[in-house]
Parts: structure tokens; C-alpha cells; sequence
């Protein structure tokens, strides 16, 4: 079993903060876990910062802040609403086309006595001309592709609430 | 085979929870080898979703730590809180329950032994 050195210990830690963990109770369990795992898999004649770079790789996807990021969100985002992308743009989408919707419905109802239940064209296009422009909005946004950087990258997490009224957090 | 991350993150509070439940006190890397080694690897918990949970169970004080100084590092140790004990049970409840309903509504048949 390898023995790490105080300054190979203190390499590690040094580079955890470097790469964006600030949260002391995060650094101290990533220190140790990644100290383990060199400790046991780690030969006496392997090259120590070789070896650590590849397992260091394996905790994150983009960069080892996502993990910073994860505990900012699970601890200070209690009381928002999670989303994921298709929920979240079904909700705005509804929100925007939902009133025109429900006033077509309740003119039907209203007039389905008087046999006129067919919608007038001026309520058509009112509708159309009202929910035209965000429907085609979201909808540029929804299909932007990731080379181009969408606003809402695909496999984001959408959160709603107070403090921040939104906020996007990128694929974990 | 492994199960995705969107199978995971839902149980993930509740798998760490009966673990500390059955384990009495666990630090972070022992629990990922526990769950290795108790799904025959089919389940992999990462470094990236087991940190930040057991950061979120310690604020919601469903969780108590305990320090151990190993040369210049220190290893934190987890132990449900009473708090905690009360949330397992809930949490392995409603999973349970959870599946029971997965199981009739997938129309799953249960494997022959």
C-alpha cells in the first residue's frame, strides 16, 4: 500500500481548492476519498501527480466545480422548484398559450347555446397574434443546438423560486 | 449493467440513509465500496452526488459527524441523528410503496426461483 507524503496530501488539497471546491466539509471528504484511493491503488514506483490527475478526472463530468455547485444548490435552493428542460418549457409555453386556450374554451361554453360555437376570426387572431411571438421565441430557444450555446443547454436543471426568481444549472 | 443517474437521483437520500441505518457510523468513501459491493457494482455512486447529499443530510441535521485526524487529513464520519432515524424509516416506506406501484403499473412479473 502506498504511503502519501504530507506534501503529496497537501498537493491535493491544494489543487481541490484550485479547481473550485470552497466549501471546507466538501474538500476535506474529497481529500480523503481521493487519498484512499491512491493509498490502495497506487504503486511504489508509479508516478504520484500522473496517477492523480486520472483519478481526479473521474469525479466530475466538466470540471470538479459542478461538485461546489451540486452542494450550492442542495443546500441553499430548499425552497425552489426543481425542473428539468421539457418541464420547464412546457410550463412557459403553457403560461403563455394556456390563457388563449381557456378563453377559446369559455367562449365555446359561453355560446353553445346560441349555437355559435364556432370561435369569430378576430378572437382567432387575437389569439394567434398574442401567443405567436412566444411560442416562436420559445421555441428558437428550445431547438438551438448545443454547438452554438443555447440559453437552456439540453440536460439542464431549471430552478424556480425566490432569490433567485430562476436560475439554469448546466448538466451535472 | 449500471443504472442511469436519472434512476438514481431520487433515491439517493434514501439508499444513504438505510446504509448509515444499518452501518451505525460510515465515512464517504466506505459507502460508495458499501453500494459497489451490495449491488454487485450495479449501482455507482459518484463522488459528485454522494458529497454534496450527505452535506445536505448534515444541515438537516438528520445526520451527526464525527472527526477522525489521520496524519494530516481528516475523515468524517456519518451517524443518523434521531431525526434521522425517523426520516429512514419514511423514506424506505415510501420507496417501498414507490415500487410496489412501479411493479403493478409495469406490470412486472416477479422472477421464478
Amino acid at each position: 500500500m502506498y504511503c502519501l507524503s504530507d506534501q503529496e496530501v497537501d498537493f491535493i488539497l491544494k489543487d481541490i481548492i484550485a479547481c473550485g471546491i470552497i466549501t471546507e466539509d466538501i474538500q476535506n471528504n474529497l481529500l480523503d476519498h481521493i487519498c484512499i484511493i491512491i493509498e490502495q491503488n497506487l504503486g511504489q514506483n508509479d508516478d504520484f501527480k500522473e496517477f492523480y490527475f486520472s483519478v481526479i478526472k473521474t469525479f466530475y463530468r466538466h470540471d470538479l466545480s459542478e461538485i461546489e455547485e451540486q452542494t450550492r444548490i442542495l443546500s441553499n435552493y430548499k425552497k425552489h422548484l426543481v425542473f428539468n428542460r421539457m418541464q420547464f418549457f412546457l410550463l412557459v409555453f403553457s403560461i403563455f398559450i394556456g390563457p388563449f386556450i381557456a378563453y377559446n374554451i369559455l367562449w365555446i361554453d359561453v355560446n353553445w347555446q346560441s349555437s355559435r360555437w364556432d370561435i369569430p376570426i378576430d378572437i382567432w387572431g387575437n389569439s394567434v397574434a398574442y401567443a405567436l411571438w412566444p411560442s416562436l421565441i420559445l421555441l428558437v430557444i428550445f431547438l438551438t443546438p448545443e454547438k452554438f450555446e443555447p440559453l437552456i443547454p439540453k440536460k439542464s436543471t431549471i430552478l424556480l423560486g425566490i432569490k433567485p426568481f430562476i436560475r439554469i444549472i448546466p448538466d451535472f | 449493467m449500471t443504472y442511469s443517474t436519472e434512476l438514481l437521483k431520487g433515491t439517493l437520500k434514501t439508499i444513504i440513509l438505510k446504509l448509515l441505518s444499518d452501518n451505525k457510523k460510515m465515512y464517504g468513501y466506505e459507502i460508495t465500496q458499501k453500494v459497489k459491493e451490495l449491488t454487485s457494482d450495479k449501482i455507482q455512486l459518484t463522488e459528485g452526488a454522494l458529497y454534496p447529499t450527505l452535506h445536505a443530510l448534515e444541515a438537516d441535521k438528520l445526520v451527526t459527524t464525527e472527526i477522525e485526524y489521520i496524519g494530516k487529513r481528516m475523515r468524517k464520519y456519518y451517524r443518523l441523528s434521531l431525526e434521522g432515524k425517523i426520516k429512514t424509516k419514511e423514506k424506505v416506506k415510501e420507496l417501498s410503496n414507490f415500487m410496489e406501484s412501479m411493479v403493478s403499473l409495469l406490470d412486472i412479473k416477479p422472477k421464478k426461483s
